[in-house]
């Protein structure tokens, strides 16, 4: 909740009777007609930032349930010397967690190499991700924390920096701030691996912010949304019938006079029939060459790797269309996402092989093409996972401390801040909350997340509530 | 949630103590080898008078500042380490108080600390830095009094206007005074017919029929308007519109959300409830007793038809909160619950943000922190209920019959002596007298004493009650209820129940949390399901996890749902258990018993299936615990149920905090409530931020027709239609949406842009939920069937996820929308992109968005192509000449006839298709989507 200072109202009954009497014409009033234009003036146009943003697009890829960091890229050897003991005789007392089954401590079970010039900690799950060219574009914060272990409060958190359900999405936010950049595509898009996150849509939603912001879901096939399509026999039709519903509404504005809402209504039926064009159109990779399809691994033995690299090809493309903020979510059939509590090692063996190929495609193309200098890649789960055992092959929520990573527009590639002790289990140098994640986003966008706030309930809300500090050392 | 400045003042004590000069060198030197430069250099960034910005109002940069404190109480007592806030946070064992915010001092830095505050915090003779805008301490008397809403409501004059002709009502003088005082003019009266649509759909949310709209226009009678009014407060569809507007305040949802979306059992009764309540015109400050403490009134509301208690039904609102079923921690768990709880009161019936005053007191208003956890005292002295509704009386009237036959045959009884001591001293509850105990409390008309003596049981078996018990089916194994233990603070990790029956359950109810049954992981042994003993007394034992809630605020439940019975013997906490000692009394039955025990089985045997509503009912009276910042690891003074300090801060239990809120005097709720009726009414309200009336919420723009609303409300008995009707047949409300073009139009940009003043009639857009009952009033597909269970939504290929129903039809059963279910899950997209908000919190004002995708779902959507084309072909198909056809659609659709250009444009669209080789079906098929989609559809003047 936003508790700053706001305007102060008149401090007694004459006063303020004489201010209404006056016209009223203060902040408040700024405020309603504001409120009163949201329902003309376009919400999607473009708006000025506060500064002079690093970058215009964040592509988010969301690892649903939570990656183990002790065994990606927080390499801990003291788990390799203590495999086996009780983790409350060696580490000493635990948080609770989830599922309150404490095994031992559990070594990684994959090796860890230091990886391209910058050396960053990189294990064998992710050996696409290795690759120098790739891996030397990424600032890996190792001290990331989340206020929740349990999965539907924390994505709400990571998504909308509240536990609560309800809450703006930060692609709603940055929508509410920015604007889009293309009129025939929603601002904020889910392209859709098949799994929705525990916590539903709600993870995507608009909250108190105009539903003009909320996320749409595309599912990766040749009709990504609802209601895309028309349904006449031919365009033209379709055309012939928006063009006599013109015309009428026109007609009737004449007699009734003009309502800038219905003139906006009027629009959007012209943005509707456009973007019945450019969805297919993004949809439609018959211009993308073998070498890039290829890249991506859309010829994957392994269906899920086809599946987000089909994803990770349409980030680029939307993109490339201006889209503001992209989100990826998993395929399903992983075990369960991300979430391995048990059967760690086949788990997270098939997300590695599900994400890895085809996130290192999407950061080689987009500096290929010349956008990553201009798009914000961030790769981040709900929470991680307990350097400690749950049952005997699993491992549990872990809030604590775990490890996010981004890359492009602003990143400083190469660079590693932020440590967990050396069980991997707690952060504990330039620990960093959610919030500091958001506000550094919104940063490279050039939104300072203390400026930009809606008015809900009462109290000028933000994505950040009250907290929030830059992670300046990944900043270019 | 790790900062200072999440926090509240409690207090500001008074600064004193040791004083510097006394302190001797080495304690000087200490500080300023050990303590100092620790200070300047982690905490001086954000706490001291020359920091940048200056975080939680603390400073650090002094002894006087310390402890002053800063939102919080003071950071520092000298000489006792443990009530140091600073320390507390230093030693980072507080997740919600960690400071530094991104490292943890070491912990010889922390043991400096210690030894500092524990030597008495000294601190050289130095001049104490100030900083501008640190802020005042809070003074709620002050506040109260500066604020023009806390101000008792005081009924004004009516100005008096130049015009006088055109005030219809009070109401039109306060408008017109406004108008006239800035140079304005009211618009021209709308057209009837205008004026008709919009009434309709204020009232009822749905379009007038053809034959109403003639009606209308030929009935030249001075009482034409008022007829139409009166018509349409009496439709059964008023309260299908106006119960929709109060779901908005207390997120109505079927479902808790999170991961699995679980069921919130009897929701549609709370829906039902609320529209009979509309439509029976229940006065509002009734309405407002029966939400907080229906379930208290000396005498409920009884249903007229049904004669159920209705009262109870409205204390559902306070269970429609989002739920998961794994919180790791319950009590934080209950607090973000109890947050939402008091949002939901706070906002919806004083229109006040309480629940602002959580962690700290009320930034800006005159709402403390204790105010805040006096408030939360209800909630913990409460628990929830599933209630059975008891239709016609039925099992009431049982129970008293058998009751009386049970007298009866109990006398003829023989004495019987068991010669067993029944008290004992290890039992948490004997039950030895053989009545409900005190403190304990039951729902339904199952639950019940037996006793001293054996005597009848009107279960198939013709036993004996057993004394010392409580049993559920004295009265037959189909009567419905629960018991409630009073609340205690768990001891042992196990409990025992000496219980004898079958499916019935017994849950522990641990911090309020009632989702137990879902999460067997963290709550393992809180909930045996189906209780059931092979017809012997036995041991129950609930084990598992219970040592986790050690030292938590717990209550034992008992349900019996008419599947079963159970017999109560004894309830202990811990262990061990003694081993079976109760005689079970049984005896041989003469003819003429047997024969009133057949009649009374019978009896017990013809109740119907149970109907239940959600509801509270009274727990045990707490006073609850101030969470220091918010946090429910940092326990403050304790505080008793008692209402807000600024409105009386009466001390009383729920039934008088409900005629504290009920209560004229009360300067909020009727203004709250004229206002949002106001708001339906004119798409915004006199305070335009309808659920806040604080200094953050904005000015009314005619604080004296609020006032005048607000005692007009009351004079009339409360009541919802006269204050609607009054306003709609005002003058104000009839007029155009067009501006009078008789203004002066540099006046009109000047003085009422905004058309704040209501110099004409804002175009308002539809809703979701009547927009699509519109297509289907239109189409004729419309089931105008009213209550019961709501319609599943209908889910679309987009729509996955966790928890997720069986799909429902596409046309939701042609049911109004107000009968679709509400999943927070699985909301309907419809609904979604036509602003129907989601359900977190209380939503008095929703927004009206503007955007492409509801042009999509009018173009392109199934559900509206599936009724608008059904409806064309249909028109198409009737005997008529296109030009009548035409007609009759845009009556229907759009309440008019067309003008003669659109007559041309529409033939001559039917027209070129037809030449096009289309089949004319197919043409006046799209003629039907056509006529939906003209913007008059949903934008209404």
């Amino acid at each position: 909740m936003h508790c700053g200072n706001f305007i102060k109202g008149p401090s007694s009954r004459r006063e303020m009777l004489k201010g209404c009497a006056m016209g009223f014409g203060s902040v408040a009033l700024q405020a309603m007609m504001a409120d009163e234009a949201k329902a003309s003036a376009n919400p999607l146009a473009p708006k000025s930032p506060h500064h002079a943003p690093k970058a215009t697009n964040v592509i988010f890829l969301y690892m649903d349930g939570g990656p183990s960091q002790v065994d990606t890229f927080d390499y801990k050897p003291l788990l390799d010397k203590y495999h086996g003991r009780d983790p409350r005789e060696v580490i000493g007392e635990l948080a609770p967690t989830q599922f309150d089954t404490i095994g031992k401590v559990l070594k990684s079970q994959w090796e860890f190499k230091q990886r391209g010039e910058s050396g960053a900690w990189v294990s064998d799950l992710f050996p696409f991700l290795a690759e120098k060219e790739v891996v030397d574009e990424i600032a890996f914060v190792k001290s990331m924390t989340s206020n929740f272990s349990e999965h539907t409060f924390a994505n709400y958190f990571l998504h909308t920096g509240s536990g609560l359900q309800g809450r703006p999405s930060m692609g709603a936010w940055l929508g509410y701030g920015l604007g889009s950049e293309n009129e025939n595509l929603p601002g904020y898009v889910v392209l859709n691996g098949g799994l929705i996150p525990p916590g539903g849509l709600d993870c995507f939603g608009s909250g108190f912010l105009p539903a003009s912001y909320q996320g749409s879901v595309f599912l990766p096939r040749e009709k990504p949304i609802a209601n895309i399509q028309s349904v006449e026999k031919t365009p033209g039709v379709q055309r012939r019938k928006l063009d006599l519903i013109r015309n009428l509404d026109r007609a009737r504005g004449e007699e009734v006079g003009f309502d800038p809402a219905v003139e906006t209504a009027i629009q959007n039926y012209e943005t509707a029939y456009r973007m019945q064009t450019a969805v297919p159109d993004l949809m439609d990779l018959s211009g993308e060459s073998d070498a890039v399809k290829k890249l991506y691994g859309l010829d994957a033995e392994f269906k899920n790797t086809k599946t987000f690299g089909l994803q990770c090809l349409l980030a680029r493309r939307l993109v490339e269309r201006g889209v503001r903020f992209i989100e990826l979510t998993c395929p399903g059939g992983n075990g369960d996402r991300w979430d391995q509590h048990k059967k760690l090692h086949d788990g997270h063996t098939k997300n590695c092989k599900t994400v890895d190929q085809p996130i290192a495609a999407l950061i080689k193309d987009l500096k290929g093409r010349g956008l990553l200098d201009s798009t914000l890649v961030v790769w981040s789960g709900e929470f991680g996972r307990t350097p400690f055992a749950q049952g005997t092959d699993g491992r549990d929520h872990n809030p604590f401390g775990f490890t996010t990573w981004m890359a492009g527009g602003g990143v400083k590639g190469g660079v590693s801040v932020g440590e967990t002790d050396e069980w991997g289990y707690k952060a504990v140098i330039d620990r960093f909350e959610m919030h500091d994640l958001h506000a550094t986003m919104l940063h490279l966008l050039g939104i300072d997340h203390t400026q930009s706030t809606f008015r809900f309930g009462g109290r000028d809300m933000r994505l950040t509530d009250v907290h929030g500090h830059l992670i300046k050392q990944i900043l270019a | 949630m790790n900062a200072f400045c999440q926090i509240a003042i409690v207090s500001c004590l008074v600064a004193g103590g040791v004083a510097a000069k006394a302190a001797s060198i080495d304690s000087l030197e200490f500080f300023e080898k050990r303590i100092r430069p620790v200070l300047a250099e982690k905490c001086y960034q954000c706490h001291a008078s020359d920091s940048e910005k200056l975080k939680g109002d603390l400073l650090v940069d002094h002894r006087e500042n310390l402890l002053e404190g800063g939102e919080t109480r003071a950071a520092i007592v000298p000489g006792n380490v443990e009530a140091s806030l600073l320390i507390e946070s230093i030693r980072y064992g507080n997740v919600d108080l960690q400071m530094p915010p991104k490292e943890k001092l070491s912990e010889a830095i922390v043991k400096d600390f210690e030894k500092w505050i524990a030597d008495g915090a000294v601190w050289p003779d130095e001049p104490v830095p100030l900083r501008e805008g640190k802020k005042e301490g809070f003074n709620l008397e002050k506040r109260r009094a500066e604020h023009w809403s806390w101000r008792p409501v005081e009924r004004p004059e009516e100005p008096p206007v130049e015009a006088t002709e055109w005030p219809r009502s009070g109401v039109d003088h306060f408008i017109l005074d406004r108008l006239e005082e800035g140079g304005l003019l009211p618009a021209e009266e709308a057209e009837k017919s205008i004026w008709l649509r919009r009434v309709y759909f204020d009232l009822t949310g749905l379009p007038p029929t053809p034959d109403e709209i003639r009606a209308f226009d030929d009935d030249d009678s001075p009482d034409a308007f008022e007829k139409v009014v009166d018509r349409l407060l009496d439709s059964p569809h008023y309260g299908e519109r106006w119960a929709r507007h109060w779901m908005d305040l207390v997120r109505y949802a079927e479902s808790y959300g999170h991961e699995f979306d679980y069921t919130i059992p009897h929701a549609f009764e709370y829906r039902d409830y609320l529209i009979r309540a509309f439509n029976e015109d229940v006065a509002y400050d009734q309405f407002v007793r029966e939400h907080i403490a229906g379930d208290l009134l000396n005498e409920p509301r009884r249903n007229p038809k049904e004669d159920f208690n209705e009262s109870v039904i409205g204390t559902g609102f306070w269970y429609f909160h989002e739920a998961t079923h794994a919180p790791t921690d319950v009590l934080a768990n209950e607090s973000e619950i109890m947050d939402n709880q008091l949002d939901v009161f706070g906002k919806s019936f004083l229109g006040l943000t309480i629940s602002c005053a959580r962690c700290h007191d009320h930034k800006f208003d005159a709402i403390s922190a204790a105010d805040y956890y006096a408030m939360t005292a209800y909630i913990h002295s409460s628990a929830r209920q599933e209630y059975p509704l008891d239709p016609h009386r039925q099992r009431e009237e049982v129970r008293a019959k058998l009751e009386k036959l049970k007298t009866k045959i109990d006398a003829k009884l023989p004495v019987i002596e068991l010669g067993i001591s029944t008290t004992n001293d290890e039992a948490f509850e004997d039950f030895s007298e053989g009545v409900i105990p005190e403190g304990w409390s039951t729902s339904g008309f199952a639950f019940a004493g037996a006793g001293n003596q054996p005597g009848v049981r009107f279960d198939s078996n013709n036993s004996l009650t057993l004394p010392g018990t409580v049993d559920s089916g004295i009265f037959g194994q189909a009567q419905v209820g629960s018991l409630r233990s009073p609340t205690f603070t768990l001891e042992g990790d196990t409990i025992y129940v000496r219980a004898k029956g079958s499916s019935v359950s017994v849950r522990l109810i641990v911090d309020n949390y009632q989702m137990a049954r879902y999460s067997s992981l963290l709550f393992n042994g809180a909930v045996i399901k189906d209780v059931d003993t092979k017809g012997q007394f036995k041991w129950l034992t609930m084990k598992g996890k219970l040592d986790k809630y050690i030292g938590h605020r717990v209550y034992l439940e008992f349900s019996d749902e008419g599947d079963g019975d159970v017999i109560l013997d004894e309830v202990r906490i811990g262990g061990p258990v003694p081993a079976e000692t109760k005689v079970e009394p049984a005896l041989a039955l003469d003819d003429e018993v047997e024969a009133l025990i057949k009649e009374g089985q019978s009896l017990a045997n013809q109740l119907p299936k149970p109907r239940f509503a959600l509801a509270m009912a009274e727990g045990t009276p707490e006073a609850a615990a101030v969470y220091v910042r918010g946090s429910h690891r940092s326990l403050g003074e304790k505080v008793p149920r008692r209402f807000l300090t600024a409105l009386g801060g009466k001390e009383v239990d729920r039934l008088g905090l409900a005629n504290e809120v009920a209560s004229a005097e009360n300067p909020l709720t009727s203004r709250v409530l004229v206002n949002r009726i106001w708001h339906h009414l004119f798409g915004r309200g006199i305070v335009a931020s309808v659920d806040d009336f604080g200094p953050m919420g904005q000015l009314p723009t005619h604080p004296e027709l609020l006032d005048w609303l607000a005692s007009e409300l009351v004079k009339n008995d409360w009541s919802v239609k006269k204050m609607i009707r009054e306003i709609v047949l005002s003058s104000t409300y009839r007029q155009s949406s067009e501006a009078n073009t008789r203004i002066n139009s540099e006046i009109l940009a000047n003085k009422d842009e905004a058309n704040e003043l209501l110099h004409r009639m804002p175009v308002k857009r539809l809703t979701g939920e009547v927009i699509r009952d519109s297509i289907l009033a239109v189409s004729g597909g419309m089931d105008t069937s009213m209550h019961g269970p709501s319609i599943a939504t209908h889910r679309t290929a987009f729509m996955t996820g966790r928890g997720g129903r069986k799909s429902g039809p596409l046309d939701g059963s042609g049911r109004r929308s107000i009968y679709g279910a509400v999943y927070r899950n699985f909301l309907s997209p419809f609904m979604l992109t036509f602003d129907v908000p989601s359900p977190f919190g209380p939503k008095g004002r929703r927004s009206v968005s503007n955007v492409p995708s509801q042009a999509l779902v009018m173009m392109n959507d199934p559900f509206v192509l599936e009724q608008s084309q059904k409806w064309g072909q249909m028109m198409g198909g009737t005997e008529k000449s296109p030009q009548e056809k035409i007609s009759d659609m845009y009556l229907k659709a759009l309440g008019r006839e067309p003008g003669e250009s659109e007559m041309e444009s529409v033939l001559s669209f039917l027209e070129s298709e037809t030449a096009n080789g289309a089949d004319p079906k197919e043409v006046w098929a799209n003629v039907g989507h056509i006529m939906v989609n003209m913007k008059e559809f949903i934008f209404i003047h």
